[in-house]
C-alpha cells in the first residue's frame, strides 16, 4: 500500500468498508494502516461516501496504543478534513474523537462547531434538566450492588427510607427455619470436630 | 423523515435506520426515548432496553449516544441514573456481539493510566481474566498512586472476578488467587475521598483486608464440592461472610449454577436446601440484590422438574413462593406481588400455589397497609378461584379480616 495513489486508496476503502451499510466495524482495515497510507486518506477523504468516512473513523478506536502515538499527526490532520465535512454525523464523530490520537479519550466538549454545536447542547441542556429532576438513586449504576456500605455511600450518599407496605404480624417461616438451621449447623460442627 | 421529525412527532419514527441518518433526526428520537426512561422510573428495565436497542442501531449512533449519557451522567443529582443507562447500553452492545471495549475505556477516564488500561482492555475485548494482566492490575493498585477505582468497578470486570472465585468448577492458579480475590475486595471496599484543594485524594482502606478474608473463607467453602453435611457446619461462617455485599454477589452466582443443575431438586433431601436458604440471608442483609435474587427464584419457579413426580413439583414451588414471602416481608413487596399477580392473569400457574401465596402473605402480615399494595393484591384475594375454600362463614378467617378492613379504610383504591 505504500506508494499507492488516491483513487486506489479510495477505492480500496470503499471495498473494505462500502459493502455492509451496517457502520459496525470490526477495525480490520487497522493491520494494514500506515503513516504514508494514512496520508493518502487524508487527500481522498472529502470523496468518500459517507458510510466509508463514519466506518473509517470509527475504525481509530480498534487502531493499538502504540500506533496511535506513532501515527497521532496523520490521524489528525484526517480529523481535521473530517470536522468540515458537510455531512454533520461525520463531523461529529471527528469532533468527539479531535482528542483521541493524542490522549486516549474522547473530547466530550462538543463546541467547536457551528453546525453541530447547537444539536449536541440543546440536546444535553434540555436532558439536563430532566436528570436533574430525578428522584434520589431509583436506579443505581451496576457496580453498587458490589458496594460495602460506607464505600456506597461515598458513591451515592445514603439511600432514602424505603415505602413501608404493611406491618409483619408473625414471624414468616424463613425466619423460623434460619433460627433452625443455625441449631443444625452448630451440631454439625461438633459432630464434625468429634469425628 | 426530517419533516415528521421537525413537526414533532418522534414516536412515530418507528424505523431507527431510517432516523439514524439524521443527527438531527436521530438527536431527538434519542432525546424522546432518554425522556421515557428518566421519567418512567418504575419501568425502567424497559425503557432503558428500548433506548439501547435503538443506539446500538450502528456504532456512530453508539458512540455519539455514549458520548451524551457521559456528559449527562457528570450531574451530581440523578447522574447515577444515566450511569447505569450508559451501562445497560454498553451490555447490550456487548450481548449482539460488539466490542465497545475500546470506547468505554475512551470515556472512563483510564487512558492517564496507561497500564492498568491496557491489562483492563484485553481482559474486557476478550471477556476473559488472565493471570498477567491481573497481576499488572494488583501491581498498580497497590503502587503509591492508584488508579482511579473506578476503572476495576467496571461492571464487565466485576462480573469476571465473581465468576472466576464462586462458579463451581472454576480452577484458579494458587499463586494468582490472591491477587483476584485482592482486586475484587478492593473494589467493593476502598473508597476515596473528596480531596480538599492542593490536597493529594485521600484513599480509605479501612474494610479491605476483612473484606478480603471473607472473600477468601467463602471462595474456599465454594470451591471445595462439600457434602451436606459439612456444608451444614459452615453455615454459621457464610451467614457471617454473606454480610459484605460482594460476598453475596458471589454466592448467588454459586447458589445459581448450583441449584439450575437438572438433578439439583431430584438429589435433594431437605424441604428447604441449604443453598436456598443462603439466599433468604442475602435478601435479608442487601436490599440491593433483591432483583437479582427475584430473577433467580424465578427461573426456579417457572423452571421444568421433569424428573419429579407432580407432588414433588407443587411441593418444590411451594418452597421457593416461600423464598418468595421472605422476599416480600424484607421490602421487596411490589416486585413480588407484580409477579405472582401476572402469573395467575396468564393462567398457567397451578391456581394451588396462587392460592399458597396468598395465604402465607395474609398469615404473616398486617395492617397499614399501603394503597399501592391494597390496589395490587386485592383482586387476589377477592377472588374466588384464589381464596373462595378458605372463608369462613364469618368474618374471622385472615381472608374476610383482609377484605372487611381495606373496605373500610381504603374506599379510594378498593
Amino acid at each position: 500500500m505504500a506508494n499507492v495513489r488516491d483513487s486506489d486508496t479510495s477505492l480500496w476503502l470503499h471495498n473494505k468498508l462500502g459493502i455492509s451499510n451496517d457502520s459496525w466495524t470490526g477495525g480490520s482495515i487497522c493491520s494494514q494502516l500506515n503513516a504514508e497510507v494514512l496520508r493518502n486518506i487524508k487527500d481522498c477523504f472529502p470523496d468518500l461516501q459517507t458510510q466509508v468516512k463514519l466506518k473509517l473513523l470509527l475504525s481509530f478506536f480498534h487502531i493499538p496504543r502504540r500506533n496511535l502515538e506513532e501515527w497521532k499527526l496523520e490521524l489528525e490532520q484526517i480529523l481535521d478534513v473530517a470536522v468540515a465535512d458537510s455531512e454533520l454525523w461525520v463531523a461529529m464523530l471527528a469532533e468527539a474523537l479531535k482528542t483521541y490520537p493524542s490522549t486516549g479519550s474522547l473530547n466530550t466538549e462538543i463546541s467547536d462547531l457551528d453546525e453541530v454545536r447547537p444539536i449536541f447542547t440543546d440536546l444535553v441542556t434540555d436532558l439536563r434538566k430532566l436528570v436533574r429532576k430525578q428522584a434520589e438513586n431509583v436506579m443505581l449504576p451496576m457496580e453498587c450492588h458490589y458496594l460495602n456500605k460506607s464505600a456506597l455511600v461515598s458513591v451515592v450518599g445514603h439511600k432514602p427510607e424505603p415505602t413501608k407496605h404493611f406491618t409483619i404480624k408473625k414471624k414468616q417461616k424463613s425466619a423460623i427455619l434460619r433460627a433452625d438451621l443455625l441449631q443444625k449447623s452448630s451440631d454439625a460442627a461438633s459432630n464434625l470436630k468429634k469425628s | 423523515i426530517k419533516l415528521i421529525s421537525d413537526a414533532g412527532f418522534q414516536a412515530e419514527i418507528t424505523s431507527i435506520s431510517t432516523a439514524a441518518q439524521q443527527l438531527e433526526v436521530f438527536s431527538r428520537v434519542l432525546k424522546t426515548s432518554i425522556a421515557s426512561f428518566l421519567t418512567n422510573p418504575e419501568d425502567w428495565q424497559n425503557t432503558s432496553k428500548e433506548c439501547a436497542k435503538m443506539v446500538c442501531h450502528g456504532q456512530h449512533t453508539y458512540v455519539y449516544s455514549q458520548v451524551i449519557i457521559h456528559v449527562l451522567a457528570r450531574e451530581s443529582k440523578g447522574g447515577s441514573s444515566m450511569k447505569r443507562l450508559s451501562q445497560e447500553i454498553t451490555k447490550c452492545a456487548q450481548k449482539n456481539g460488539h466490542d465497545v471495549t475500546p470506547i468505554t475505556m475512551a470515556l472512563n477516564g483510564a487512558s492517564a493510566y496507561p497500564l492498568a488500561c491496557q491489562a483492563l482492555t484485553s481482559m474486557l475485548s476478550k471477556n476473559t481474566l488472565n493471570p498477567a494482566d491481573i497481576t499488572v492490575l494488583y501491581r498498580n493498585y497497590n503502587a503509591p498512586d492508584p488508579p482511579p477505582i473506578d476503572l476495576i468497578r467496571t461492571p464487565q470486570f466485576l462480573e469476571l472476578l465473581i465468576d472466576a472465585l464462586f462458579k463451581p468448577g472454576v480452577k484458579l492458579n494458587p499463586d494468582h488467587k490472591p491477587k483476584y480475590i485482592h482486586l475484587l475486595a478492593y473494589a467493593a471496599s476502598v473508597y476515596e475521598m473528596q480531596a480538599k484543594k492542593g490536597q493529594k485524594r485521600v484513599v480509605n482502606k479501612d474494610e479491605l483486608q476483612a473484606t478480603i478474608h471473607s472473600i477468601e473463607t467463602v471462595h474456599n467453602i465454594c470451591n471445595t464440592n462439600k457434602g451436606s453435611s459439612e456444608l451444614m457446619a459452615e453455615l454459621a461462617t457464610l451467614y457471617q461472610c454473606l454480610r459484605y455485599p460482594v460476598v453475596s454477589v458471589g454466592i448467588i452466582r454459586w447458589v445459581e449454577c448450583t441449584v439450575t443443575e437438572a438433578s439439583y431438586f431430584k438429589l435433594s433431601t431437605e424441604h428447604t436446601p441449604i443453598h436456598l436458604a443462603l439466599l433468604d440471608e442475602v435478601v435479608t442483609c442487601h436490599p440491593l440484590l433483591h432483583n437479582q435474587v427475584l430473577d433467580l427464584l424465578i427461573r426456579l419457579f417457572e423452571s421444568k422438574q421433569d424428573e419429579l413426580e407432580i407432588l414433588v413439583q407443587l411441593e418444590m414451588r411451594k418452597m421457593v413462593l416461600d423464598r418468595m414471602v421472605n422476599l416480600l416481608c424484607a421490602g421487596c413487596v411490589v416486585p413480588v406481588v407484580k409477579y405472582i399477580k401476572q402469573c395467575w392473569q396468564k393462567g398457567d400457574t397451578d391456581i394451588s400455589l396462587i392460592r399458597y401465596f396468598v395465604t402465607e402473605v395474609l398469615e404473616t402480615i398486617g395492617p397499614p397497609y399501603s394503597s399501592e399494595f391494597v390496589h395490587l393484591f386485592m383482586p387476589m384475594v377477592e377472588n374466588d378461584e384464589i381464596t373462595g375454600t378458605m372463608r369462613g362463614d364469618g368474618e374471622n378467617d385472615p381472608v374476610s379480616e383482609f377484605i372487611v378492613y381495606c373496605k373500610a379504610n381504603y374506599t379510594a383504591v378498593v
